[in-house]
């Protein structure tokens, strides 16, 4: 296909999709092309921390101050996708009281609300806390949805006129005499040819940049940095719980929708195509949760994953975590000679929309248009909706299911229904598609029992394709498989004998 | 009160063990917290369905026996297996027995659309080892979400579809409570009329495996004559209805005979005195309470029964630290592919036993006088990749029972 726009934005993550709103709501044409689904990289593999900042303020007052300025935006734009739950920062008997100090003083220079507590207060606003703590500050720390976050930037960008490409990989860039012209890109999945022409290309592809910038014979170097993380089968705090000491592995717990989770590590990795979780790190990660959450040692956990960071190194530094988090912004004309090439990465989710703006200005500034950017106050689609966890549990309380159909998935309580009205959307080219705009097959089974559910209605409705229908079930248990066999051991090992005895067992796959 | 034995597991090797001891006449006390995998797994009666297709049992499984010396099938042989096997089957007279059909393992459809090789076919499954695809359809019911007709025969390439009965449309239906309106004759007379109306010349009908817990074989009979079909059950996601009526049946055998019945009842130690077991500690919170008895078998399968346990990096024996036969680091206990490839390593550990499995202390000597393993306990058994589970829960609930009481 040969298509022709203003801005081409290669990246379906939170930058990616932020940039097309952005632009879209500035009247900008753009494309955005993603080689996976929206949330394939780090935007689907990351905390969901909605930071307050308070995080870096000790270390890194301007990206603190980034983040709580973009904390209040959030809330604002995109109340559906956050619980506000609020964060401890908690210190434990041997956690020093003058970084505390240090921390509260950062909060209330940088405009972060800093409330102390003292120990009982703590415990009795979130008993699963470890009794030996000595104090804990209050900070407006959340949990935010990821993959809700993003599909409905996609979605509001669509509706105002950029158009989305997923799957479909970009394969050259296209420039002549110093100035880009466009990239070719394939479909994945049909192996289509796309040509497509812009004066205007965003590498907006997070820790991939290096791998676009790759086709124009240009390079970032980007440090990757593995950041690995751990989902229980139930929430055991009620907010965000940070250590309060400079930052370190496993030192945060968020508890996000049904479950917790805690994280992350830093470990600097050479090849992005091999990230997987190590039974060790695990080890790593429950040793240290469990001096924030006891209950950490008996909690039963159902998947590990990991997510890259890209970090550009501004100077030498051995610990990826010593780099700075705050994102870059290359402009390629001016570094490399090659004009109307953008590469943004690194920041954290939280700064997806600053960074999108940030960008969006640059690309303005170069077209010699003036229009402001209306993102910090235009909310997103579905925000009339706000976050409401127990309503949604009261309503399956009830007995009759009025229109939802059959409840497919019993950790998350997902009907029919839901199903029914995302495949009604459209563009869901795979299973990994439908399982990235629900919760289902994200709680405690981890999908072992819904996704035969979900394969069941896909079939109905003719969705399976041509091929041999349980090859979608072996895929989907191999990919599972991933996540959950780092973390196999303990309780876990009783729902694993449980799946390895209906599909291996019982289904004989 | 002191009994002859105590079997402390319910899953389908204690359950067997204890039928054999009642049958032997010996007083018994069968304590499980749950009901084991039998429950939710079970359809028929698999022994070995690794071996190659059309392989005929009786010569092949004791080649295969002699091949793996460590198995627990090795401790009876063949006859052993087949003798347990036969005493199992005379808890089932007609009309819902269970049988072999032919001379080796018969293919049987799953609810997944694949096909599973089983021994023992239960009556209601007869009518699917020689599916014919053009003349199946496969039913479902609207709503009921652990069977998906469409998708099943997707996979087995015949047709399927989903009857719509306003009775049940609008909740969420269990196997189980479709499985009691199974059993009455108006629900029946829906079904079979919804049935009719969708066949297209089809000659046998898949079912979900839900024909009821009392009479599967009266429902089934009935539904064939109102449809004019051939109908068989399928296995589908737990629980399964096929595996409740194995349990129901030797729940009502054992308390005909006199056997004590405690199910829900975890046992929380095995009391011992010098080389011997003397007793178990039963928690009723608040209450404790001690059974005595002069022997025990147990039967308290793997990690969902309880009968492991693991922390981070080690495998158990809870109740009595008996010793397994490995210890594996604990990146190697699972494979990197869940389906293909080398079987997980963690499936092979379990308690090593003698030939009359009397579990073996760290010197090779039996643990106590009076205590015998049964089930998937068992060190040298894989019952996921052999297919195997239900026969080495029966062979070994036997041989466990008559070896304790012939002591």
């Amino acid at each position: 296909m040969h298509l022709k726009t203003e801005v081409i934005i290669i990246g379906g993550g939170s930058t990616g999709t932020g940039i097309a709103r952005d632009l879209a709501l500035r009247e900008i044409p753009s494309i955005l092309l993603e080689k996976g689904d929206f949330t394939s990289g780090a935007s689907g593999r990351n905390h969901g921390l909605l930071h307050s900042g308070a995080r870096y303020v000790v270390s890194d007052r301007e990206a603190a101050r980034e983040c709580i300025t973009e904390n209040r935006i959030l809330k604002a734009i995109a109340p559906h996708c956050i619980e506000a739950t609020g964060g401890f920062f908690v210190s434990l008997p041997e956690d020093s009281l003058y970084w505390r100090d240090q921390f509260i003083r950062s909060c209330m220079d940088v405009g972060i609300e800093a409330e102390p507590l003292q120990r009982d207060d703590v415990l009795q606003r979130d008993p699963a806390i470890n009794p030996d703590l000595v104090a804990a500050v209050r900070v407006p720390d959340g949990a935010v949805d990821p993959f809700l976050l993003v599909i409905e930037n996609a979605r509001d960008a669509e509706r105002n006129g950029a158009k989305c490409l997923t799957h479909v990989e970009v394969t050259e860039l296209l420039a002549a005499g110093g100035r880009i012209r466009g990239v070719m890109a394939r479909d994945t999945i049909t192996g289509e040819p796309h040509d497509i022409e812009a004066p205007f290309v965003v590498n907006a592809t997070g820790a991939w940049a290096d791998h676009i910038l790759k086709l124009a014979g240009l390079h970032l170097g980007l440090i990757l940095s593995k950041g690995s993380m751990l989902i229980t089968n139930r929430r055991l705090c009620r907010h965000v719980i940070n250590r309060c000491r400079p930052p370190g592995d496993g030192d945060i717990i968020v508890p996000n929708e049904t479950v917790s989770i805690l994280g992350t590590t830093s470990v600097t990795i050479d090849d992005i195509g091999r990230i997987e979780v190590t039974p060790p790190e695990v080890s790593r990660l429950i040793e240290a949760a469990s001096h924030l959450i006891p209950a950490v040692k008996t909690t039963r956990f159902i998947r590990a994953y990991a997510g890259v960071r890209p970090l550009f190194q501004f100077a030498d530094a051995a610990d990826g975590r010593a780099v700075s988090r705050e994102f870059v912004l290359v402009d390629h004309g001016a570094r490399d000679g090659l004009s109307g090439l953008i590469t943004i990465t690194g920041g954290k989710l939280i700064t997806y929309r600053l960074m999108a703006e940030k960008v969006c200005d640059l690309l303005c500034g170069k077209m010699g248009v003036r229009v402001d950017c209306k993102t910090a106050v235009t909310p997103l689609p579905g925000a009339e909706r706000p976050f409401d966890l127990s309503g949604r549990l009261k309503e399956f309380g009830d007995v009759p299911l009025q229109g939802r159909g059959e409840t497919l998935c019993d950790c998350e309580l997902i009907g029919r229904g839901e199903i029914e009205g995302i495949l009604r959307q459209g563009r869901l080219r795979n299973l990994q598609d439908i399982l990235h705009r629900t919760r289902l097959a994200k709680g405690t089974c981890q999908g072992a029992f819904c996704v035969y559910r979900l394969l069941g209605v896909l079939q109905e409705q003719g969705l399976t394709g041509g091929g041999e229908p349980h090859e979608i079930l072996k895929g989907f248990l191999e990919e599972r498989w991933k996540g959950v066999r780092p973390i196999l051991g303990g309780l876990s090992l009783r729902e694993e004998e449980l799946i390895e005895s209906i599909y291996r067992g019982l289904f004989n796959l | 009160m002191r009994y002859d034995l105590i079997v402390i597991g319910m899953g389908l090797s204690g359950l067997m063990s204890a039928k054999t001891a009642v049958d032997a006449g010996a007083k018994v006390l069968v304590v499980g917290k749950g009901t084991g995998g039998l429950c939710l797994f079970t359809s028929g009666i698999d022994v070995m369905g690794a071996l190659p297709a059309g392989a005929a049992m009786g010569e092949a499984l004791p080649r295969w026996i002699e091949r793996h010396p460590d198995h627990p099938y090795a401790k009876m042989g063949w006859e052993g297996v087949r003798e347990a096997l036969e005493a199992f089957a005379e808890l089932f007279p007609p009309p819902y027995g269970f049988a072999p059909e032919g001379e080796g393992n018969c293919l049987l459809p799953t609810g997944a659309g694949t096909t599973r090789p089983t021994y023992l076919v239960p009556a209601t499954m007869r009518s699917a080892c020689r599916l014919e695809k053009e003349r199946t359809l496969l039913v479902g019911f609207q709503g009921f979400r652990d069977f998906y007709a469409e998708y099943a025969a997707a996979g087995l390439k015949c047709r399927g579809e989903n009857l719509a009965i306003p009775e049940i449309a609008g909740r969420n239906n269990s196997a189980t409570s479709l499985a009691r309106l199974l059993e009455d004759l108006p629900f029946r007379e829906q079904v079979a009329a919804e049935i009719v109306r969708r066949l297209r010349g089809e000659t046998h009908v898949g079912f979900p495996a839900l024909l009821g817990f009392r009479n599967p074989m009266e429902i089934l009979k009935d539904l064939e004559d109102r449809t004019g079909t051939a109908i068989f059950e399928i296995p589908i996601l737990p629980p399964s209805v096929p595996g409740m009526r194995i349990f129901r049946r030797f729940r009502q055998h054992l308390i005909a005979r006199g056997a004590t019945f405690l199910l829900g009842s975890p046992v929380s130690r095995i009391l011992r005195n010098g080389p011997s077991c003397t007793a178990v500690e039963i928690l009723h919170p608040p209450v404790t309470q001690v059974y005595e008895a002069d022997r025990f078998v147990l039967a308290t399968g793997r990690f969902m029964g309880g009968g492991l346990c693991a922390d981070e990096e080690t495998m158990r024996e809870p109740l009595l630290g008996l010793p397994l036969s490995a210890s594996l680091p604990r990146e190697h206990w699972f494979e990197r592919s869940f389906l293909e490839g080398r079987e997980h390593a963690i499936h092979g550990v379990g308690v090593v036993t003698d030939g009359d499995l009397r579990p073996l202390d760290g010197a090779g000597r039996p643990y106590a006088a009076n205590l015998w393993i049964a089930g998937t306990l068992l060190a040298h058994q894989r019952w996921i990749d052999e297919k195997s589970r239900e026969g080495i829960e029966i062979a070994t609930g036997y041989r466990a029972a008559r070896k304790a009481l012939a002591s």
